[in-house]
């Protein structure tokens, strides 16, 4: 006979499941676009609106979220998610964000030349010779074969750079 | 059959031009190594070189596409078998046994046997696409609205059957990308909807920046900050033969692969995934001995190999023969056709024979040229993975700003691809599968416009759907679909990715 401690399945884990959370959101997410859509005329079935459409579809994914929800209890618990990476994900963004906010402003190489340095040599922390030589071999020969070799229109910044 | 064979001859005089050549070679050589890039698959990478293919001749714009797509589609497995890392999804299965290999010493006849099944995978495949292509383009002249509209909405009940997560979902993606796809001026009422007074959603939401930031940069966002790239194993060109043994397990495999890989690149969906999946799974349960499985199986990369080649060129022929994509890579394709003025769908074999025939002539050189190019270069490109990630992915990610910004100009792009990566990290995390969103965004104004013909075609009555005989069967074959595929949702049974293996993956 086996030990009755095994046969015992383990006692479900209380708190709200991943499935549930997101079912929820998109319930949430339908919501929203139902209520958006108020400002177009939804028509009549012979000749739908411009509102018609994304109504049945806000339908839809209102319900699907909620059939998500209710068939999601047995997917991990939310708190249960591992976020190691989330603070590392969040400054890559707002990197991001300010590459794309200077991109118009100083031009292109400029640009490419300070995010790269920002990575790596203040997050990743690399060898100063390397992370000038990355950025500078980088920016000037990406803006040499796109938009030199390729005619892909690049924004330049000041004094034409 | 005799005016096929003429017609591709005169595919091969385009495809023999030596531009058009040097530009299948390019692209087999880009694809190639953003294939072996993690973060860079195949979508982001056709994505990436869209703006530099404007100004040129549209062949040889869609020859250099395509080259990227299946060179990207070889690139993956060379990481998956030397690394266990897939370059790109298709490239799961591989990593599986493709790895285990690569510790038992077979690294070689493992690279071998996937270039040697990629290639004959992509010849079947090609060999479907130049005789089904125009038959099925001649079918689809019967097409009218409520034809598409059932089309479209069976793709979707297909993609949510044969996708590998959930099928709720799946279908919840699909929805978002729809509702994502009615962004912009309304073709029918002229009406801006949800542009939120931004004047550049007015012309809906690109899907370039969208399939970027979902499958590049979300990717980014997950790996960033791993470890140091493991050691790469550097083979040598005496040691890609395989043995009679590992030949003959693999012919079956190949020939399966190819067969199925191509059938399921016809419908809507990953296809390139999720044949890769299917074909370990029948291999698996064709297997005498199935335990060799996950432990340096050959016949667990021949056979996922082969089908996601053969899956890659089965997708192009909705797209050119009835201008409809079946996944996001074709959606991308179709975007650059467009911008040269060319629209597929059912007249393109008709009004533009040069680029149909010329495409398929130079996906026959392209196929050629991958299997020349990557067994003897093998020990090149494994280099690129001697690169460290805190190297690369800084500058993976200066690709995607620049690609995103000059599609358009438009600095919108590059807030929608920031803004769609951080949402498919999310997503990525609650584990939803994000390709049906890519899918849903192109699919949903075509959807739109379909329905609302019919209906105004049909004065209001949702059973010209049921009247007319395609439609029909069409929607009768996505209801099927859907209500299998609910079954073991609600009655707790087992699911079909299960029986084939998929839940090896899932582990």
């Amino acid at each position: 006979m086996s030990d009755p401690a095994q046969q015992q399945s383990p006692a479900p884990r209380k708190g709200l499941k991943s499935d549930q959370f997101s079912g929820l959101m998109l319930v949430a997410l339908a919501l929203y676009v139902w209520w958006l859509n108020r400002q177009f005329p939804v028509g009549t079935l012979a000749d739908p609106g411009p509102g018609y459409v994304p109504l049945l579809l806000a339908i839809g994914l209102g319900a699907i979220g909620l059939l998500v929800a209710i068939f999601g209890g047995d997917s991990e618990r939310l708190k249960d998610i591992p976020w190691p990476e989330a603070m590392r994900a969040v400054i890559i963004l707002i990197a991001c964000s300010v590459a794309a906010f200077a991109l118009e402003r100083i031009g292109y190489r400029l640009t490419i030349m300070a995010f790269l340095v920002f990575f790596l040599g203040v997050i990743e922390r690399r060898h100063p010779f390397k992370v000038a030589l990355v950025a500078v071999g980088f920016s000037m020969a990406s803006f040499y074969i796109i938009g030199e070799m390729l005619h892909v229109p690049l924004p330049v910044g000041p004094g034409d750079f | 059959m005799v005016e096929t064979f003429n017609s591709l001859m005169a595919g091969f005089a385009v495809a023999f031009q030596p531009q058009v050549l040097v530009y299948a070679f390019a692209g087999c050589i880009i694809g190639t190594l953003v294939g072996m890039m993690p973060g860079l698959g195949p979508l982001a990478g056709i994505s990436l070189l869209l703006p530099a293919t404007f100004g040129l001749d549209p062949i040889i714009a869609i020859v250099l596409l395509a080259g990227v797509y299946y060179g990207a589609m070889y690139g993956g497995s060379t990481t998956s078998i030397l690394m266990r890392i897939p370059g790109e999804a298709a490239s799961v299965m591989t990593c599986v046994d493709g790895y285990e290999m690569t510790k038992n010493g077979r690294a070689g006849p493992a690279l071998a046997i996937a270039a040697i099944g990629s290639f004959f995978a992509g010849t079947v495949g090609v060999i479907g696409l130049m005789l089904l292509a125009p038959t099925l383009a001649s079918f689809a002249l019967r097409f009218g609205p409520p034809e598409y509209t059932a089309l479209l909405l069976m793709g979707l009940f297909v993609l949510a059957y044969m996708s590998g997560g959930s099928m709720l979902k799946t279908l919840a993606m699909a929805v978002l990308g729809l509702l994502m796809g009615m962004i912009g001026i309304d073709a029918m009422s002229g009406y801006t909807r949800f542009s939120f007074d931004i004047v550049e959603l007015g012309d809906g939401v690109g899907i370039v920046p969208v399939a970027v930031g979902l499958f590049g940069i979300s990717e980014i966002l997950l790996t960033a900050g791993q470890a140091e790239p493991p050691q790469v194993q550097n083979p040598k060109l005496r040691e890609l033969i395989p043995s009679k043994e590992e030949f003959r397990h693999s012919v079956g495999a190949i020939g399966r692969g190819s067969l199925l890989g191509f059938l399921i690149g016809i419908i809507p969906g990953s296809a390139h995934i999720i044949s890769s999946f299917v074909s370990y799974g029948i291999e698996r349960r064709l297997s005498k001995h199935p335990e060799r499985f996950g432990n340096g199986a050959i016949e667990g990369v021949a056979g996922p190999e082969s089908a996601n080649n053969a899956a890659a060129t089965g997708a192009f022929v909705p797209m050119l023969a009835l201008g409809i994509p079946t996944s996001p890579v074709t959606a991308v394709m179709i975007a650059a056709i467009m911008v040269h003025g060319i629209t597929p769908g059912p007249l393109l074999i008709q009004e533009q024979p040069d680029l149909f025939w010329g495409f398929v002539a130079s996906m026959y050189v392209g196929n050629v040229v991958l299997l020349v190019l990557n067994l003897p270069l093998v020990g090149l490109f494994v280099n690129l993975l001697r690169i460290p990630y805190a190297y690369m992915y800084p500058c993976i990610l200066a690709f995607c700003i620049l690609g995103c910004y000059s599609v358009n100009n438009s600095m919108i792009d590059v807030w929608i691809m920031l803004a769609m990566g951080g949402v498919g990290y999310v997503l990525r995390k609650f584990e939803y599968d994000l390709a049906p969103v890519a899918l849903g965004l192109v699919l949903g104004p075509m959807l739109e416009l379909s329905l609302r013909q019919s209906l105004a075609l049909s004065g209001g009555e949702y059973g010209i759907f049921l009247e007319r005989p395609i439609a029909l069967t069409m929607f009768g074959l996505g209801a099927l679909l859907l209500l299998v595929a609910l079954k073991p949702l609600i009655f707790k049974g087992k699911d079909w990715r299960k029986s084939v293996g998929l839940e090896k993956v899932a582990d």
